[in-house]
């Protein structure tokens, strides 16, 4: 009989995956952050499928309430006009006149 | 003119305009119709275009709009719901002669697809930790507990490095360094707003896809460990609740 099969290891696996922090299996998105005021006029990321009214819909260049996917760390690097910090932000703000 | 003879001739270039029809302003209304049937066509390739966006970067425009607007032509929308149209296209590519050379295309199509269905999927919380615990409780019906997986989880199993490809046209990963001919398990799952796409090891796959059709704990991880000694029962579980992705537990004495 497999030893995974066992209800004493059974409960081992559940009992630790309770407890410790789980080690992700792998995960390509966790070095992507979500960049507030970054993104040109229709071409923020949002991906809901056709039809949908999300994805390319922001109405003005460097909205700050429309986000984009960007590699960890260069989000509050990456210039963003209407931005009062001059930058990208990881939340939304409200637009200054660029 | 019925509405069926109308609708066929929409999809059917080879039939002619339907009979009956009038322009208001005296033009021919066989070369209108022709205006709006391409219409209804580039809108339907526009829609898969929308969705399958990878797939469209992986073969380029060209033969993406001659391919979509086969399938357009062979399987036009069940539904007005667009967000889900083109469920049948990844296996539309499988069968495509010309895209044979591409193994890798249909199943980052069905990636791309299965991540539109975890957007719209319904919101299950995830099992608090006190159901865990109960569970845990009553160790001996452990192998046969059942888990209800969160209805946005799916896994895609691909001979090709579908994960890896997506990322590069994400940006994520470069794309020079992909090999798309090594064997990749993607899961698809939404944690809150987020659909997140995983690479997963193959006995991981295997361990959810027993879940799901409803295999109990001990079956669906008796079936990983045949699969890869090496199967990791505890990172998998870890992340599923980490992610809620484990909508609920389900005790039951009954051999399965």
């Amino acid at each position: 009989m497999n030893k995974t099969l066992t209800a004493a290891s059974l409960a081992f696996a559940l009992g630790t995956a309770m407890t410790v922090a789980a080690t992700p299996v792998a995960a390509p998105m966790a070095d992507k952050e979500k960049c507030f005021g970054v993104a040109l006029k229709g071409k923020n990321d949002c991906k809901a499928g056709a039809g949908t009214t999300c994805a390319g819909t922001s109405k003005i260049d460097y909205q700050g309430n429309s986000w984009s996917l960007v590699p960890k760390g260069t989000c509050e690097k990456t210039a963003s006009p209407t931005s009062p910090t001059g930058h990208g932000q990881m939340a939304e703000f409200k637009e200054r006149k660029a | 003119m019925s509405q069926q003879d109308f609708a066929a001739a929409l999809l059917d270039p080879d039939l002619p305009a339907p009979a009956g029809l009038a322009a208001w302003n005296g033009s021919d209304p066989a070369q209108r119709f022709r205006v709006y049937r391409n219409n209804v066509i580039v809108s339907l390739i526009d829609a898969l275009a929308d969705t399958f966006e990878v797939t469209l970067e992986l073969v380029g425009e060209e033969f993406f709009r001659a391919i979509a607007r086969l399938y357009a032509y062979a399987c036009p929308p069940q539904s007005r719901l667009m967000a889900f149209y083109g469920a049948g296209f990844p296996d539309f590519i499988e069968s495509f002669p010309p895209a044979a050379g591409l193994p890798y295309l249909a199943d980052v199509a069905r990636l791309e697809y299965r991540r539109i269905v975890a957007y719209h999927a319904a919101d299950v919380p995830g099992v608090g930790a006190e159901a865990v615990a109960a569970a845990l409780a009553d160790e001996a019906t452990l192998p046969t507990l059942g888990m209800t997986l969160h209805p946005s989880l799916s896994v895609v199993v691909s001979t090709s490095a579908v994960v890896s490809l997506w990322a590069a046209h994400q940006g994520i990963l470069d794309l020079s360094t992909v090999a798309p001919d090594a064997p990749e398990t993607a899961l698809i799952l939404r944690h809150g707003l987020n659909v997140e796409v995983l690479q997963i090891p193959a006995a991981v796959g295997a361990f959810l896809c027993e879940l799901q059709a409803g295999a109990s704990l001990g079956r669906a991880a008796a079936e990983a460990m045949s699969i890869d000694t090496d199967f990791n029962l505890v990172s998998i579980l870890g992340l599923l609740l980490q992610k809620s992705a484990i909508t609920a537990l389900n005790p039951t004495r009954s051999p399965t």
